[in-house]
């Protein structure tokens, strides 16, 4: 009987660190926040180029992530690609109506991801608007191209 | 039901028939084990099956127990066909029936106790109080009761096959099957078997069917012979009759002649051929 | 002429009944995965189920970390040179958690468990068969199969998922001691570049669904092997033999099909 406890000790220790595990990869290994799911806000940007922007890239202000990019679809108005980011609502009503929204790139080759610069307006975006002054993400084709031809301009 | 006079030649016409074995045919691979058995097993004796090793004995209780099918044929127990009944309805059947293995076949993660006790446990709804009694009873009966802590591990041939036996009859069972219940034990322990296996059959009233090939203690227990070779019953009787059959391969085999019907050597090219030919030697090796 | 035609007619018999072999196998392993995995769960059966868990999965704890902790060591080491090439070494968080959670944890933890669990629940259900506890079993009116493999099935389907776990974590610590500890890679960017790239469903999910795959295939293939043997002792050795072979191919073959289906852009 006393052998049985312990073994059944064993196999819900076992169990638990599964579980621990799985919250570990979870929370540590993939950086889900469970803080942030729970309270966001939505903005919008449209962008003539996003590279090779994903879905679920992050979003920074000077280099902290404050967001994610929810979702991105062209845009048949204009052509171009609207992206939606998901923001922490902390910053609701923070953003002004002239921030700059930027496609940087992380490195010289790593992912791309949003960086948003906080301009003057004292007017502020709410959930749902869109950030009018955008930068595209920068091709490294399209650079080497000017790079060229300015040489052989030169 | 039943009647106390002793073995008489012609009593069984009276006594009903508890399995009934009717032109049962089996193959195995391409060995055609069975080929039209037809046995009448009667009720609250001890019925012994005899015949030379390899001749399917074990296979004949796998085929009662219903864990093989036959080809063609039909085994009634107590009137049922073993191999028309459901799943379900053949676990109920086999409830009735206990098993004695060969090997014991004693269940290696639990103990004495636990393994006698398993039947009940499955089966029943007894309070502990009560399983214990009950385990405590069989193995008392079998004469190991201050065994009951060890594990099977821990157990002589002879004591694994008493506990099994416990086991075996821990429901009451109405039927109980032994597989060669005397394989491989010491003079001792043959005769404690051989003991128990008189006392439980004449204590239960049940029906016995041994499997075996040790004539002097089959005889000792066995109201009725069944001998089997060649995948068919070659002769049947109380052990007397058969005792003075006529037939050559009863005498054989009833007097453990080495050479007679059954042949001494496996079949081989003749002797001197083999021996003095080095080729055909060679080609055999 | 007509020699070289019975010759051929007689091969491709034999290949026909290879082929009907190999059916008759597949749907009888079918039929017995079918027969035992679907049983009434019972207090019995919970006791059963936890003794197998302890069995099957804690007992294999042990050597699937320590596997783990060295895998991710070495991911660690032979990535940061070739990453340190590139001035990324800072990508190592990222190569250690992907390599790990998406291929190796997955993979290795299978191939392990089916050496040190698969071979083991072979040989004792083997030994049960020989030693006719099965056949009893059968005889007291108790379906072996509900029984003695059922227990053992789930434990293994439950168990190896868990492991797997185990070593993803275990890896990337272990690749966290070389990387960072050891070879000065910053510690800021080896778990944010991680925390980028690597994403819970597609990543550690689809990492748990190859994992939960290859933990019913290699319980599959040990019990089956372990009941269908020839109850001899050589029968025994040829099966547990057998366990490992078949696990370890169907693992790696399953690996590249599912590879292909959830990351292979398909």
């Amino acid at each position: 009987m006393k052998r049985s406890k312990t073994m059944e000790l064993g196999v819900g220790l076992f169990m638990l660190a599964g579980i621990v595990g799985l919250i570990f990869l979870g929370l540590r290994v993939s950086g889900l926040s469970l803080a942030s799911s729970t309270q966001t806000f939505h903005l919008e940007a449209n962008f003539a180029n996003i590279g090779s922007l994903k879905p679920r890239a992050r979003v920074t202000m000077a280099g902290v992530t404050v967001g994610r990019v929810e979702s991105i679809e062209l845009d048949t108005e204009w052509y171009d690609a609207r992206v939606v980011m998901k923001l922490d609502s902390d910053l609701e009503g923070q953003i002004s109506r002239d921030s700059t929204a930027a496609i940087l790139t992380a490195g010289l080759l790593g992912e791309q991801y949003i960086g948003l610069s906080i301009g003057g307006d004292p007017e502020t975006l709410a959930d749902g608007e869109t950030i009018r002054d955008t930068q595209s993400a920068v091709v490294l084709e399209e650079l080497i191209q000017q790079f060229v031809s300015s040489m052989a301009n030169g | 039901m039943l009647s106390a006079h002793k073995v008489s030649a012609g009593f069984y016409m009276t006594d009903t028939a508890f399995i009934e074995i009717q032109d049962l045919h089996f193959t195995r691979g391409d060995h055609e084990i069975f080929r039209g058995v037809n046995m009448s097993i009667p009720r609250g004796r001890v019925t012994a099956i005899m015949g030379p090793s390899g001749t399917g004995k074990t296979t004949l209780l796998k085929l009662i127990g219903g864990q093989l099918t036959p080809d063609s044929g039909r085994i009634l127990i107590d009137g049922q066909d073993v191999n028309r009944l459901s799943r379900k309805a053949l676990f109920k059947l086999r409830q009735r029936m206990g098993m004695l293995f060969q090997s014991g076949a004693l269940f290696s993660d639990l103990d004495v106790f636990e393994n006698v006790a398993f039947p009940l446990r499955v089966h029943t709804n007894l309070p502990d109080a009560m399983v214990r009694d009950i385990v405590l009873l069989k193995l008392q009966a079998v004469g190991l009761r201050g065994a009951r802590e060890l594990m099977p591990s821990e157990l002589s041939g002879g004591m694994a096959r008493r506990v099994a036996l416990a086991r075996a009859v821990s429901l009451d069972p109405e039927l109980i099957l032994y597989d060669e219940p005397f394989v491989g034990q010491d003079p001792i322990s043959m005769g404690v078997l051989v003991q128990l296996i008189k006392r439980l059959n004449q204590a239960l009233e049940l029906t016995s069917v041994v499997v075996s090939h040790d004539i002097k203690e089959t005889l000792s227990i066995a109201d009725y012979l069944y001998l089997i070779a060649d995948g068919e019953v070659v002769a049947h009787g109380t052990p007397q009759m058969l005792d003075t059959h006529q037939d050559p391969r009863v005498e054989q085999f009833m007097h453990g002649q080495p050479d007679g019907p059954v042949p001494f050597h496996y079949p081989a090219q003749p002797f001197y051929d083999d021996i003095l030919n080095h080729d055909a030697t060679t080609r055999i090796g | 002429m007509d020699a070289n035609f019975s010759d051929i007619l007689a091969r491709v018999t034999r290949l026909g009944r290879k082929g009907s072999d190999l059916l008759e196998a597949l749907g009888r392993a079918g039929l017995f995965l079918g027969q035992s995995a679907i049983s009434v769960p019972s207090r019995e059966g919970w006791r059963l189920w936890m003794q197998q868990m302890h069995f099957v999965g804690v007992l294999s704890l042990a050597i699937v970390l320590v596997s783990g902790l060295f895998i991710g060591m070495v991911i660690s080491l032979q990535g940061y040179t070739i990453l340190v090439e590139f001035g990324a070494e800072e990508a190592l968080g990222q190569m250690v958690a992907l390599s790990l959670l998406r291929e190796l944890a997955p993979v290795v933890a299978a191939l392990l468990f089916a050496g040190r669990a698969g071979s083991a629940l072979t040989a004792e259900i083997g030994l049960m068969k020989a030693t006719e506890q099965l056949s009893s079993m059968e005889m007291i009116g108790v379906d072996p199969l509900r029984r003695v493999v059922a227990p053992r099935l789930w434990a293994g389907f439950v168990s190896l998922p868990i492991l797997t776990v185990g070593f993803s974590v275990v890896g990337v610590w272990g690749g966290y001691l070389v990387g960072v500890q050891w070879l000065g890679v910053f510690e800021g960017s080896y778990w944010s570049n991680m925390q980028a790239s690597v994403t819970f469903l597609n990543d550690v999910g689809n990492g748990m669904v190859k994992s939960l795959v290859f933990a019913v295939v290699v319980t599959w293939i040990a019990v089956f092997q372990g009941y269908d043997l020839v109850p001899t002792s050589e029968g025994i050795s040829r099966a547990t033999t057998r366990t490992v072979v078949y696990s370890s191919l169907a693992v790696l073959g399953l690996d590249f099909v599912l590879t292909a289906v959830m990351f292979g852009g398909l």
